[in-house]
């Protein structure tokens, strides 16, 4: 049976290998949201030496990193769940001997390890070649790092699955999809780092975990954060990985019994 | 408590469902925003039957009469509202993951396969979810492949799949892991009678080979007719027959038809009169093509033979049983198949039991593509990425 | 008169559907809202910690990006075939829509509408209303005239630059991904332009004009005497894109139509 959740990551991988074309114009669309985070920054930080603890570089570095870890851990599982729930697939899955929800991480993952090779890696170069971005000289924070990020691909994912399977209990849930989206973006950092929010609501940030996505592992990256300092952020995110796990199972179990009463 | 000999065994099955019921007008919108009525539906009401190992039963009934309801149920994805349910030794809701690795189901409009990959990557996956060994894998592919044909479609992902290949992919598919229960909700629909007539020879041939029990569920009377040695009708969530077809054809068949090929024209009368008293109804379909109806309480077929045959120079008799379509019609008009149609008039109307309609597509979600995927591959397409991934 | 009566009746059908749908209208009016408050709040948030962006005033920038709301919302009621390759030409919808007595970009548009788009323009409104009192901007008397001028040159350039790279679908069917791609670019075009560098600023006047979806018109407002005659090119950008992409699109149909499907 672990093989073939395995497979199923190879699969999957196999899958988007064979959407070439759209790859491409992946990492420029990565390079562009760069490019124009960047050119703002820079305006904004005009003669400033520091914004929120980063300087000049370190903000690139953390915008382009932002950016290629998001290449990275984005999916859509959400849409996916929410559309086989929408059509009744979800019944067809039920036949089989497995459990659905592993069978939809495992996609998810492969899908993250094909954006990991031939997206952010090589997103991530592109990205260092245009723009001042400066790299990590300590193969320690490469190596937190790439651990973090991959809490970070499971803690979007855990958000994605309790969304997509919100749609087993709200009719259309199309809008609660894309307010996650924004909710992700905005306050994981992404778009902005979450140290230069407003104090009432940075505070209001640090107990949510979005920000485990996005600005934990970017911080670590760019050295904002140093030390000790690093190995909380870590833990922060492995414990919001925990937490999450609570409501999606609670979930799984309302909807299945939902399903195996209502169907569907 | 396994019952040895019956695969499936069902009592007074019932399923409830609750629905909401929508207020007329805008006025009745805007109320139902706040305040929701629901009403309870039965789907299914307490029907009993009992399908012995190694027995290809069809299920028919129209739209709406409680098939796929029933089906839900027997393959444990969905749960009674009362009553009792055996399947292959399985409670099917209760002990659902030991259970489904012992059946196979085939849905004809919905794929179970993964849509993007080639078939037989789907059939590795599943040979792998469903742990059959190697060997054994082996050994069933080639057979299945052999049987129905699948050679050059094996590479091919599954979405370039004409409907009739993808079908007989997706039957392989249920049967890599040599089911001991086989459920088919429609699976000929929107087929060729060529990949129709296919697909019957090799259930037949599973079930002979193998003793696979099917369940078929089906508008298709001629499935019925080609497979089943039972059918049971469902009509509005009451069983309404339960037996063998022949039976069904006794007791329901009217009665027989016989066409005469003669040799030179002979007037009508001639004809009644030859077969004067025996109860029958002359029609003349052409100058040398004669029919004659006999209905089954009248005297029996060899006896009008023998009196026109002896009379009349004949050229060829063919004998037309009655038509499955036809019965059918009836039961379901009648509303029972407990007595066979009082009258006997002719049925002009034609409503008919084919071709079902597929379930809707529903809103065009446009708007999904533009916003937050901004920053990637693709809006999201929904057959690509979707199905079954 | 023809088309009015196309409208109403497409209309209708989507306040139907949506009724059927009823809380979804708002969900998306509000998440739509929530992606543009989404920037608003980079901005609003940026501006806390530097008193200019690239020589321009926190209000100066809301205007540009209130002003960049009003084209893009009453684009996007119109015009939503992000999907156009998989739902019309793999599944083959555009036959119905080609043997339909109307022109067929309007029928596509028309089933496409998404009027929850517009409470985009409206708040892009609302927030150029608002920043420009705070600036105390002074308007001739013509300037709401330019205004309109210059939203409607906006939206042809939206168009074209739209139209073109749908009709993309007609001459190859692989899945580009440069509709995606596009929109990011577009993005540029809501913060002022003398940010970015030379090439992009020039890409951003010539190849993919969406300078002049916000920033130009808008500066217009904001500093008449170094924008202006920038500002006046939109109307102009807009006719030459808006007919370069109605051409290609119908030439695509006539080949999609020449080559069957």
């Amino acid at each position: 049976m672990v093989n073939a959740y395995v497979d199923l990551i190879r699969i999957r991988f196999m899958m988007m290998l064979a959407y070439r074309v759209n790859y491409y114009s992946g990492i420029v669309i990565y390079a562009l949201n760069i490019g124009a985070y960047y050119f703002l920054w820079k305006a904004i930080y005009g003669s400033s030496e520091s914004l929120g603890g980063m300087s000049v570089t370190q903000m690139t570095t953390y915008v382009a990193i932002s950016w290629m870890a998001r290449a990275f851990y984005f999916n859509n599982l959400d849409r996916e769940i929410a559309n086989e729930i929408r059509d009744g697939s979800v019944a067809v899955q039920f036949i089989r001997p497995y459990n659905y929800l592993i069978v939809k991480m495992m996609q998810g993952f492969g899908e993250g390890l094909f954006r990991l090779f031939l997206f952010s890696v090589p997103g991530m170069i592109v990205a260092s070649l245009l723009f001042p971005v400066v790299l990590p000289s300590n193969p320690g924070v490469w190596a937190v790092f790439l651990v973090m990020l991959l809490f970070s691909f499971l803690i979007n994912s855990q958000i994605n699955i309790l969304t997509g399977l919100l749609a087993f209990f709200v009719e259309n849930n199309e809008g609660m999809m894309r307010m996650k989206r924004v909710a992700v973006d905005l306050f994981s950092g992404l778009i902005i780092p979450v140290s230069l929010f407003p104090a009432a609501m940075s505070a209001v940030l640090e107990w949510l975990p979005f920000q485990a996505i996005t600005y934990l592992p970017g911080s670590v990256f760019t050295g904002r954060v140093t030390g000790a300092a690093v190995y909380q952020a870590f833990a922060v995110q492995v414990v919001w990985f925990l937490i999450l796990i609570v409501p999606i199972w609670w979930m799984w179990r309302r909807a299945r019994s939902r399903l195996f009463v209502q169907g569907g | 408590m396994t019952d040895a000999t019956n695969a499936i065994n069902v009592q007074r099955l019932r399923k409830e469902f609750r629905v909401q019921k929508s207020r007329e007008g805008l006025k009745g919108a805007l109320r139902d925003l706040f305040n929701r009525e629901y009403t309870t539906v039965r789907a299914v009401k307490d029907i009993s039957f009992t399908i012995p190992k190694g027995e290809i039963c069809g299920y028919i009934g129209e739209n709406g009469a409680g098939k796929s309801t029933t089906i839900k149920m027997l393959t444990g994805i969905l749960v009674p509202t009362s009553g009792e349910i055996e399947v292959n030794g399985f409670v099917p809701y209760k002990d659902r993951e030991r259970f489904v690795r012992r059946i196979g189901v085939v849905f004809g409009q919905r794929s179970q396969l993964w849509w993007d990959i080639g078939v037989i990557e789907s059939f590795r996956l599943l040979r792998k979810v469903y742990r059959v060994p190697e060997k054994e894998f082996k050994l069933r592919l080639d057979e299945l492949t052999e049987r129905l044909q699948l050679q050059d479609l094996l590479n091919r992902p599954v979405r370039k799949l004409s409907l009739g290949q993808r079908m007989r992919c997706e039957l392989a598919a249920s049967l890599l892991h040599n089911p001991d229960i086989l459920f088919l909700d429609e699976p000929t629909i929107g087929l060729d009678i060529v990949v129709k007539t296919e697909i019957r020879e090799f259930l037949k041939s599973m079930n002979r080979r193998y003793g696979t029990t099917v369940l078929l569920t089906t508008h298709d009377l001629q499935d019925i007719e080609a497979l089943c040695s039972r059918v049971i009708m469902l009509d509005d969530g009451n069983i309404i027959y339960d037996g063998s077809l022949d039976e069904l054809k006794t007791k329901w068949g009217k009665g027989r038809e016989l066409s005469f090929r003669l040799h030179e024209p002979i007037p009508l009368n001639r004809l009644e009169q030859l077969t004067e008293g025996l109860g029958v109804t002359w029609t003349k379909e052409n100058e040398l093509t004669a029919k004659v109806w006999v209905p089954f309480d009248a005297a029996p077929v060899s006896a009008v033979l023998s009196r026109v045959v002896g009379a009349v120079e004949v050229g060829d008799v063919s004998i037309l049983e009655p038509n499955t379509d036809d019965i059918v019609r009836e039961i379901y008009k009648a509303g029972s198949a407990a007595s066979p149609a009082e009258t006997r008039g002719t049925d002009g109307a034609s409503g008919n039991a084919g071709g079902g309609s597929t379930g809707g597509d529903g809103e065009n979600h446009a708007s999904e593509a533009k916003s937050g995927e901004d920053a990637d591959r693709a809006p999201v397409t929904a057959q690509g990425a979707g199905k079954h991934g | 008169m023809f088309y009015a009566s196309l409208f109403i009746e497409y209309f209708k059908d989507y306040l139907k559907r949506r009724l059927t749908y009823r809380s979804d209208f708002w969900v998306e009016v509000l998440t739509d809202l929530m992606f543009q408050g989404m920037n608003l709040v980079f901005i609003l948030v940026v501006f806390l910690h530097t008193p200019l962006l690239g020589g321009w005033s926190q209000e100066q920038v809301v205007f540009i990006y209130g002003y960049f709301m009003v084209p893009a919302g009453i684009f996007g009621c119109f015009f939503n075939l992000w999907n156009f390759t998989e739902r019309y030409i793999v599944k083959g919808e555009m036959d119905r829509i080609l043997t339909r007595p109307a022109y067929n970009l309007w029928q596509l548009m028309l089933e496409n509408l998404d009027p929850a788009s517009l409470s985009g323009s409206i708040v892009g409104l609302i927030i150029m209303g608002y920043a420009g009192a705070q600036l105390g901007l002074t308007l001739a008397w013509y300037d709401p005239l330019l205004f309109v001028l210059f939203t409607l040159g906006a939206i042809a350039i939206y168009g074209g630059v739209y139209i073109s790279l749908t009709s993309v679908s007609f001459f190859s069917d692989a899945p580009t991904g440069i509709l995606p791609l596009m929109w990011n670019i577009q993005n540029y075009g809501r913060y002022p332009v003398n940010i970015y560098n030379k090439p992009i600023k020039l890409f951003l006047t010539f190849v993919a004009p969406f300078a002049f979806v916000g920033f130009y018109p808008a500066a217009y407002f904001l500093d008449r005497a170094n924008w202006g005659w920038v500002a006046l090119c939109t109307p102009v950008m807009g006719a030459v894109f808006l007919t370069i992409g109605l051409s290609l699109w119908n030439y695509g149909v006539k080949k999609y139509r020449g080559a069957g499907s």
